[in-house]
């Protein structure tokens, strides 16, 4: 199971700790290559199969586009070249914090409730990790039900700009505030106002697996940052 | 039943998710308008203002309690500051307290005209991601760009759209008479459906 493979939540913040000092200290965005090699073998080891691949063809994209720019003067309208070395250079904190928002959240509340850290912090952390799947859930709801009423056509979208924004806002906000109501309602009755540690059934101790995994990203890190040092 | 300040599980949570959603139209706003330097440099505040004003107006009203606008300018500081700028997350948190300070009056957060005042003034200042690495931080914002892999003449085009005093001062009244009519549309928005709905 998916689950069993993951590691322990020290080990994924300790992995996005690395990937990140090694994208903010290191000064050669190409190489950054070595870190999202690493980044998606880390899913590989942690099963995510799915989004390895999913990744790992976005990242063969970037690629190609990089490689037009470079070499071939390519020039996008809408996204631009900022954009393709930005995604290029951050996409190793994007695996690894994507798999660490994925965490099942008792997994991440026990963990840092062991921390001692406020509830209202925990709370918050939680939501924002849970923020980007539901977000996108819920405007695919939004568009599908513009298309039903016919409000998704271009013209209609470029006729009416304001009216349009009001038929996305406005159930997407209701739906956000209502998703609000939820999951504060859920909080309460698991606890999250009780004082004292909170604990998980999902909660992982670090084990053998963790402890290599956790040196492994500190040798590829480190590996990078000297062999981009030895390179400028 | 009277109504205490004391923030309750679902204050933060509505706080979070509104604040999120705040953060990402602007960063969606920012990456559409990078097609042309003019939109990025000029309009891209004011629309990204215009935007957020309706789901700004909710978020107060709704939560109906003081700090809701310094912890969401300190979230949005936070967000610079990983990406590089440190500078913005205490001149954002100065913006939040000067909101804040707005609408300390008890009841402001229901009132349209004084959260209107708060975000145009949050509006206008928010011209500080812009101006303040030129005025105060060209060294620290110079390099970062060149190493995030900005063109030249993306940097030439800011340089001279935020040095020009024509120009400067058309990006201040736009940005901030476009925070100013959001909120107009959002009070009305508010109005319309969200007071109908009864979450409000």
């Amino acid at each position: 199971m998916r689950a069993d493979a993951s590691f322990a939540v020290p080990v994924k913040l300790w992995a996005l700790l690395c990937v990140f000092a090694g994208v903010t200290i290191g000064g050669n965005v190409l190489l950054t290559c070595i870190l999202t090699g690493g980044a998606l073998l880390y899913l590989v080891l942690q099963r995510n199969f799915r989004l390895a691949a999913s990744y790992g063809c976005f990242y063969l994209l970037l690629a190609l586009l990089l490689y037009g720019i470079r070499f071939h003067g390519l020039h996008m309208p809408v996204f631009s070249e900022f954009y393709v070395l930005m995604f290029w250079n951050l996409s190793p904190i994007f695996l690894v914090s994507w798999d660490l928002i994925t965490t099942p959240p008792g997994m991440l509340s026990a963990f840092l409730s062991r921390l001692r850290m406020p509830t209202p912090f925990i709370l918050g952390l939680l939501v924002v990790f849970r923020f980007f799947p539901t977000m996108r859930t819920e405007l695919k709801g939004v568009g599908r039900s513009m298309k039903n009423r016919g409000l998704t056509a271009a013209g209609q979208l470029l006729a009416h700009p304001v009216q349009s924004m009001e038929y996305v806002l406005v159930p997407f906000l209701l739906r956000v505030l209502q998703l609000a109501d939820q999951l504060s309602v859920s909080a309460v009755a698991r606890g999250a106002e009780r004082p004292g540690v909170r604990g998980s059934y999902y909660e992982k101790k670090a084990g053998t697996r963790d402890y290599i995994a956790a040196a492994a990203c500190a040798i590829v890190t480190a590996s990078y940052l000297v062999l981009e040092r030895s390179m400028a | 039943m009277k109504e205490t300040n004391k923030w309750s599980v679902r204050d933060v949570i509505t706080t979070v998710l509104l604040s999120a959603v705040l953060i990402v139209i602007q960063i969606v706003v920012n990456m559409v308008c990078m097609a042309n330097d003019f939109v990025s440099m000029v309009l891209s505040v004011g629309i990204t203002m215009f935007l957020c004003a309706p789901v700004y107006m909710l978020m107060v009203s709704r939560i109906g309690k003081r700090f809701v606008t310094l912890i969401y300018m300190t979230i949005l500081g936070v967000i610079f500051l990983l990406m590089g700028n440190w500078f913005l997350l205490p001149y954002y948190v100065l913006v939040g307290i000067l909101c804040e300070a707005i609408l300390w009056k008890e009841g402001s957060c229901q009132k349209p005209k004084r959260l209107t005042a708060a975000w145009t003034v949050a509006s206008l200042l928010y011209n500080g991601v812009n101006l303040l690495p030129i005025w105060f931080f060209w060294d620290t914002y110079y390099d970062f760009a060149l190493a995030s892999g900005m063109e030249q003449s993306y940097i030439d085009s800011y340089v001279r759209y935020y040095t020009s005093p024509g120009w400067l001062a058309f990006i201040l009244l736009f940005t901030t008479l476009m925070g100013f009519l959001g909120c107009m549309v959002g009070s009305r928005l508010i109005r319309r459906h969200f007071q109908k709905a009864g979450v409000l």
